[in-house]
């Protein structure tokens, strides 16, 4: 297996998924890419996550926020079919909802289920199901959106934020479009207490729903939010504004989304191309999925993308070997991506979290590297017991440059700077050769790569993908 | 006591409610003691409730004990609770890999079991049962296998291995022990119920994977009454059903709750949840959800705790014992005449 290989296969499962331990990348690396790329555009190849133990220890779905934070980072961790789950944080991401508004756990757990069951399919059938899900409806007001009264929250955000950009549509456009969503709420859930919270579904009102006739970009009839939906997937503005979203999340960072009626895409080629393909499949995510992942711009966008916290810490904690069952350390986990500037369920405002280099400040960095390096402060975690031993197999002694060599491959391989590489040779040598001979001196050893390894994830490099 | 030759089930009604979200939040086991229970929450509090339930619930002798810790005394994963003779609470907990005593009052008296493979060892201790000598067998869940031992900690024997054939398990949970000493096991991942000899041997089995009447959907808890009827928590079909002795496939029951007197007090100052209620069908409100043990007491009172719901669900089993003169034996065949 060429080293090159490797190295793609490890960026194609640190941006289509969570990263990959190094005995899954010598196991996905033995498939050629294309292929490796078809295993991910269809998760319903491979098992779920099995829920009967989260269920079990877990309580899915009764859980706290926290809980379920917990939950979504041990999928992102252990799943099986890894782009299901980056696509389902790729959606949280930009239809953001805030728990802090809902104050419905329930609710925003089945939005999320929502985005995995609709991860690659058509957008579509994922704008009518975001249009239908209660979350999103009293996030955005379309609850109060009544036939004699029109509150155009969502149907502004909906056009805005979650598919065209500003500057592709009129106000008039709006206003028809919120019309088009009256009567579209949900039923009453039962309240919380006394015997916990009960799921709610959508609910169309034909009673509240304006049935007249409207404009909507040009196409004039009794259009309802179906109808809206389907005019929205045809423009070729969302073609492009969702081609984006998609480039700016698995590829490279871009500005943020509220500068991109005026700053022009980083690689505008890429997003013709990501553009062409949404169009020729009328709105298929998972075609447009398929031509990024092949294409040239993905392959050669290595490390030019920084983490979100959580991609950093689903990563590390891959990396370490841990929480590969349900427990309770997850709760901590989520808090620690909150306390890095990313509470899942609850983004900060309907635009989302802004990403790239927004998501590094001085306290955010010190909450990555403090949580990356505790995580990978035990030599008995299973991540680093499988480098140490991979190592310790190469037999005798081993000098202290090849040893830097050895980690930084099998910690990814990761991609670190001469400054970074140098620190570690430094102290590598400062423990001269690394031997696996004697009890003691494996112990040692282990710990020396531990160090070694708390290097790698200190580093600047290590906060890209 | 005997069991009966046969029964005339007249009914099994539902009774009442116990408990309430904030005072019984995740309830995983309930311990019955005279007039006083013990609901054991997922969270480590133990719930203290009474029969004549007045609305109070954390005044006095009815103060929440025990917590979340790992500290002694206290609870990370509890998944069983159990009352003993001398009337002092057991704990398994899955966490911390330990069998905790404590006294009704949550004050701590010893515990055992620490992590591993080996006798006397656990991986996730979940369910508990006394024998009549107060011996306690504990299921060792991701060891798949039972354990029995005295109650101060001393390994008597063990029994069980992953797999699905019969005498092997696939995370074992819920345990009961009938008056003539069989262990009877949920058999959680394998969806059925295990019945063995005191020693571990294989006698019979219940269920299969499914949601027709008579299999499971994991199930998590499992008592047998005083006339040898077997009940099981069926927590993934969000139901309790009831079995004979013999293993006959009786009755299901799927939950007709009512409010507590507590809860009937919280929502009559709460205008909010009052007017939300009214507005919403009271269908899915009566159901179990997800119900994580069951337990019958001397009296026949069946007690589930309805764990998505957050209370405790009590029925009435009203049965007439049969001795061989008023039912004729078993035939061979069934009849189409039934008069």
């Amino acid at each position: 297996m060429a080293a090159q290989d490797l190295s793609l296969t490890a960026h194609l499962m640190r941006r289509a998924g969570f990263g990959a331990t190094r005995a899954e990348l010598e196991r996905l690396a033995e498939k050629p890419y294309e292929e490796l790329v078809e295993d991910l555009l269809h998760p319903e190849r491979f098992p779920e996550v099995e829920r009967d133990l989260l269920d079990r220890y877990l309580s899915e779905p009764f859980a706290t926020i926290p809980v379920s934070v917990g939950i979504w980072i041990y999928r992102m961790v252990n799943t099986k079919r890894p782009l299901e789950e980056k696509m389902t944080l790729f959606w949280h991401h930009v239809f953001a909802t805030g728990f802090s508004k809902i104050q419905n756990v329930n609710a925003m757990v089945r939005q999320v289920e929502s985005f995995r069951r609709h991860s690659l399919s058509n957008l579509r059938g994922i704008l009518t199901a975001l249009s239908k899900d209660p979350a999103m409806i009293f996030w955005l007001d379309n609850s109060e959106n009544h036939r004699d009264e029109i509150n155009e929250n969502y149907g502004r955000e909906l056009l805005e934020l979650f598919s065209m950009g500003v500057g592709n549509y009129s106000e008039d456009d709006i206003k028809n479009c919120a019309k088009a969503f009256t009567g579209w709420t949900f039923a009453q859930p039962i309240p919380l207490y006394p015997q916990g919270e009960f799921p709610t579904e959508f609910e169309y009102r034909t009673d509240d729903h304006d049935d007249g006739v409207k404009t909507f970009l040009g196409e004039t009839g009794q259009l309802d939010g179906s109808h809206v939906i389907d005019i929205i997937v045809r423009q070729s503005a969302t073609a492009r504004f969702v081609s984006r979203h998609l480039y700016n999340f698995f590829v490279a960072d871009e500005a943020q989304v509220p500068a991109w009626s005026e700053a022009p895409p980083r690689d505008p080629a890429a997003i013709d191309a990501l553009a062409k393909a949404f169009e020729s499949s009328n709105g298929d995510i998972r075609s447009v999925m398929r031509v990024l992942f092949n294409s040239d711009f993905f392959k050669k966008a290595r490390y030019g993308k920084v983490k979100s916290p959580a991609e950093l810490v689903a990563g590390v904690i891959k990396l370490a070997g841990t929480h590969t069952e349900p427990n309770r350390g997850l709760e901590a986990v989520g808090v620690a991506a909150a306390a890095m500037g990313q509470s899942l369920y609850d983004p900060p405002t309907v635009e989302g979290w802004h990403t790239g280099r927004e998501w590094i400040d001085g306290g955010a960095l010190n909450e990555r590297v403090n949580f990356a390096v505790d995580e990978l402060d035990d030599v008995t975690r299973p991540g680093i017991r499988d480098i140490v031993r991979r190592i310790a197999a190469e037999g005798g002694s081993l000098a202290p440059g090849r040893l830097v060599e050895q980690c930084v491959e099998l910690a990814g391989p990761v991609q670190v700077s001469g400054a970074t590489r140098e620190a570690m040779l430094r102290f590598a040598q400062a423990g001269g050769e690394l031997s696996f001979e004697s009890e003691d001196a494996a112990e040692r050893s282990a710990r020396r790569v531990a160090r070694l390894l708390q290097f790698i994830v200190a580093s600047r490099e290590y906060q890209l993908a | 006591m005997a069991r009966p030759y046969a029964l005339l089930r007249a009914g099994f009604p539902y009774v009442k409610t116990l408990g309430m979200r904030r005072v019984t939040n995740d309830p995983v086991d309930v311990a019955l003691d005279d007039g006083m229970y013990y609901v054991l929450n997922r969270s480590g509090i133990i719930a203290r409730l009474q029969w004549d339930d007045d609305g109070s619930w954390d005044v006095g002798d009815l103060k929440p004990i025990a917590g979340s810790g790992a500290e002694d005394g206290k609870f990370l994963w509890p998944a069983t609770i159990l009352i003993d003779r001398a009337r002092t609470l057991w704990v398994s907990d899955e966490n911390t890999h330990r069998i905790t005593n404590i006294t009704r009052e949550g004050e701590f008296i010893s515990k055992w079991g620490e992590r591993g493979d080996g006798e006397g060892r656990f991986d996730g201790p979940a369910g508990m049962a006394f024998d009549s000598d107060e011996n306690v067998y504990v299921s060792d869940s991701r060891n798949h296998r039972i354990q029995k031992y005295t109650k101060d900690g001393r390994f008597i024997l063990q029994w069980g291995e992953f797999g699905s054939a019969e005498g092997q398990m696939n995370m074992p949970w819920g345990l009961a022990v009938d008056e003539m000493g069989s262990v009877y096991v949920a058999d959680w991942r394998n969806d059925r119920v295990q019945k063995f000899t005191a020693e571990g041997q294989f006698l019979s089995a219940i269920g299969r994977p499914g949601s027709d009447d008579g299999e499971f959907n994991r199930p998590t808890g499992v008592a047998v009454d005083g006339h040898g009827d077997v009940y099981v928590a069926d927590a993934g079909n969000d139901r309790v059903q009831l079995f004979s002795q013999e293993g006959r496939y009786v009755e299901k029951f799927i939950g007709d709750a009512s409010l507590s007197k507590m809860a009937r007090d919280y929502m009559l100052t709460n205008a909010g949840p009052l007017r939300q209620r009214e507005m919403t069908s009271l269908e899915p409100q009566k159901r179990f959800r997800r119900p994580r043990s069951v337990r019958v007491d001397d009296q026949f009172r069946m007690f589930v705790t309805d764990m998505g719901s957050m209370r405790v669900q009590v029925y009435q089993k009203d049965a007439e014992p049969l001795t061989p003169d008023l039912i004729l034996p078993p035939p061979r065949s069934p009849s189409l005449v039934t008069n």
